[in-house]
């Protein structure tokens, strides 16, 4: 999934285009969520016990509804104005990848089988996790919730990720939520993770920058890409012995992978025979997204109350007095008027002041930032 | 080589005490023109501009624009540490990765210097356009941070309308609601005292009261306060200090859900 190793490269070379911020302060933000990475999360860990899951009457799966339901419900009680986008037919390059996911869920299930024989608990809960696979069915129960919760939705032509990443570049949303760093290689300009994790986690939001990582790393856009093929992605194999720290060396070396596969020594590096890099690279710059602005119409609209307790207490056996609670939160947040953000009316601008400090920094960068840490003890507590 | 010299050193442990609750690290910046501060809080939502001009300070040497980064917590606990008629220098090198706090009894018989470590600050600069407000609001500072008290204790927000009548202040909570009407009054003994309102045009905007009390933190800075408002800004509540500057505090309004309906991306 995503990109290998692509956090830890960043934390280790870009720190400074990670920053940790509270969930909280996205109050007032559109922000375009991956939803089949989210439904797939709540199939994971909503309600379970074993192989166990929350079930309707008729024992469909309704982990996801619930995930789903709260989960937003949380966003809009924050004043963050969430925009699902669903996967669409995944690009003929990820067909590999999908094959082997294919194959490991069934070897899970194979597993899973001796484990319910074998009747070893944690085993029976670990192999049941790897056989959860999203089907169209979630994706569709999801997508008709989120519509009778007023929150927008969109189908992407292929990946959500790069759809996500549009909407982000042309400005129609603040940032993009997933779990998956390919948003980052697809130019999302700020890219969000944990936003979808469980408040009882306590995890703050990771939040990237593409300029600031491109200025960090020294690197132009197409290297980044290049960057994250040669670390490895869902489109194509990675070279054998090159990982992300090599990956960074050899493109600030020879700054494109045209020109590293003419100056590497190819007896120790194997470039697998069928490498379609140039490919995956096209994908990433130029994926399969929506433009058209009459079908990216967004708009958060008022709950169907009705649709609502139809939809999740008649059909799928939830508590009407929790759903009927969790309306009243939705419309809450609704009416609720929202804070105004100081950005929205005043504009960066460059200080003219030269930092006292920064000077001697760059000189002795270790020594400073040692002094740094204790001098913000305030900051950091 | 940075050498400011404040008589008035009270001046300066009021304003960190007003500011230091709203933004817990700024950079201050150094020209030849005066000390100055830009500091958003950190949701976003309200900002701090203080400004002390160099003819405010006995005496005054900034060799070339410099930008010191501090923690406010920090800088507030050892500003206490100076008597209310202290004289306060500040005091700064080049290259130099503290700043000195120099302390004088005005009988000149105790000599205090605290030094304390800069931070490195990432932080962004807006730049804020002069703009001419719908409506200008002076009023004595004390009875505005009577009111801000009085609403919070009812409700969250305040929504402050100015009209040809006078200036209201009202709230509503789970318990009722609460309406304080000020009119122009310039009748008065002293100046300070005096309630007067400039409007060009009537404008209404909501405010969340958690910032207003925060701002009223600068009361004990000035006896009067400037309240600026137009529909399209933020709210700008100025407190001016001495004759030598001001702090300024403006807070992004709340805003209506449905004219939030066009995209309000900042402009980053």
């Amino acid at each position: 999934m995503g990109i290998k190793g692509l956090t830890k490269l960043l934390a280790d070379n870009a720190p400074k285009a990670m920053k940790e911020q509270k969930f909280e302060s996205y109050f007032g933000r559109k922000i375009a969520i991956d939803a089949s990475m989210s439904i797939y999360q709540f199939l994971i860990v909503v309600g379970r016990s074993g192989t166990e899951m929350l079930t309707n009457e008729a024992g469909e799966v309704t982990s996801h509804l619930q995930g789903m339901f709260n989960r937003t419900i949380r966003l809009l009680e924050a004043g963050i104005k969430p925009l699902y986008v669903f996967d669409g037919k995944p690009p003929d390059l990820k067909k590999q990848e999908l094959a082997k996911r294919f194959s490991k869920r069934a070897d899970a299930t194979e597993d899973l089988a001796a484990a319910v024989e074998s009747g070893v608990k944690e085993d029976i809960e670990k192999f049941s996790k790897r056989t959860v696979k999203v089907t169209k069915q979630h994706n569709d129960d999801c997508k008709r919730l989120l519509k009778l919760m007023g929150v927008p939705v969109i189908e992407a032509p292929s990946e959500a990720e790069a759809q996500c990443a549009m909407l982000c570049k042309s400005g129609k949303v603040y940032a993009v939520a997933s779990e998956d760093m390919d948003s980052l290689t697809f130019g999302a300009p700020i890219f969000l993770r944990h936003l979808m994790d469980p408040s009882s986690r306590k995890i703050p939001v990771m939040e990237f920058e593409i300029p600031k990582i491109l200025e960090e790393l020294n690197l132009s856009m197409d290297q980044f890409i290049d960057l994250c093929i040669l670390s490895g992605c869902d489109y194509c194999d990675s070279i054998r012995g090159i990982g992300g720290q090599t990956a960074l060396k050899l493109i600030r070396q020879h700054g494109s992978i045209e020109s590293i596969l003419e100056n590497i020594n190819k007896e120790r590096y194997q470039i697998p025979e069928d490498w379609p890099y140039q490919e995956a690279r096209q994908l990433f710059k130029e994926p399969a997204v929506l433009t058209d602005e009459e079908q990216l119409d967004i708009k958060w609209t008022s709950p169907d109350d009705e649709g609502l307790i139809t939809f999740l207490v008649n059909e799928n056996g939830f508590n009407s007095d929790r759903v009927m609670k969790a309306i009243e939160k939705i419309k809450a947040a609704k009416n609720k008027s929202s804070q105004g953000r100081l950005e929205s009316f005043f504009k960066p601008v460059a200080n003219t002041s030269q930092p006292v400090k920064r000077k001697e920094a760059e000189k002795t960068s270790k020594e400073t930032s040692a002094k740094k840490s204790k001098g913000g003890s305030g900051k950091r507590k | 080589m940075l050498e400011l010299r404040l008589v008035q050193g009270s001046l300066l442990k009021k304003v960190l005490e007003a500011i230091k609750d709203l933004v817990n690290d700024a950079n201050f910046d150094c020209s030849s023109s005066g000390f100055s501060l830009q500091a958003m809080d950190s949701s976003h939502v309200a900002l701090v501009a203080l400004l002390l001009r160099s003819e405010g300070f006995e005496h005054y040497r900034c060799d070339r624009n410099m930008s010191m980064g501090m923690n406010l917590g920090n800088m507030s606990k050892m500003l206490k540490c100076a008597g209310n008629d202290d004289i306060i220098t500040i005091k700064g090198d080049d290259g130099s990765d503290t700043v000195t706090f120099m302390f004088e009894s005005p009988t000149q018989d105790k000599i205090a210097d605290f030094e304390m470590k800069l931070m490195d600050i990432d932080s962004e600069h807006l730049g804020i356009p002069e703009a001419e407000y719908q409506a200008i609001v002076t009023m004595p500072s004390s009875e505005f941070a009577r009111i801000c008290k009085d609403l919070s204790s009812i409700g969250d927000t305040v929504v402050i309308s100015v009209t040809k009548e006078g200036v209201k202040f009202s709230t509503r909570g789970d318990i009722g609601t609460a309406n304080i009407v000020l009119r122009q009054n310039t009748t008065v003994d002293k100046p300070e005292d005096a309630t007067v309102i400039e409007m060009n045009e009537p404008v209404s905007l909501t405010f969340a009261l958690r910032y207003m009390n925060s701002f009223t933190k600068a009361t004990s800075l000035s006896n009067t306060v400037k309240i600026s408002l137009s529909s399209e800004l933020p709210v700008v509540v100025e407190y001016k200090i001495a004759e030598m500057g001001y702090v300024r505090f403006y807070l992004a309004p709340k805003i209506e859900e449905d004219e939030d309906e066009n995209e309000t991306k900042p402009k980053v």
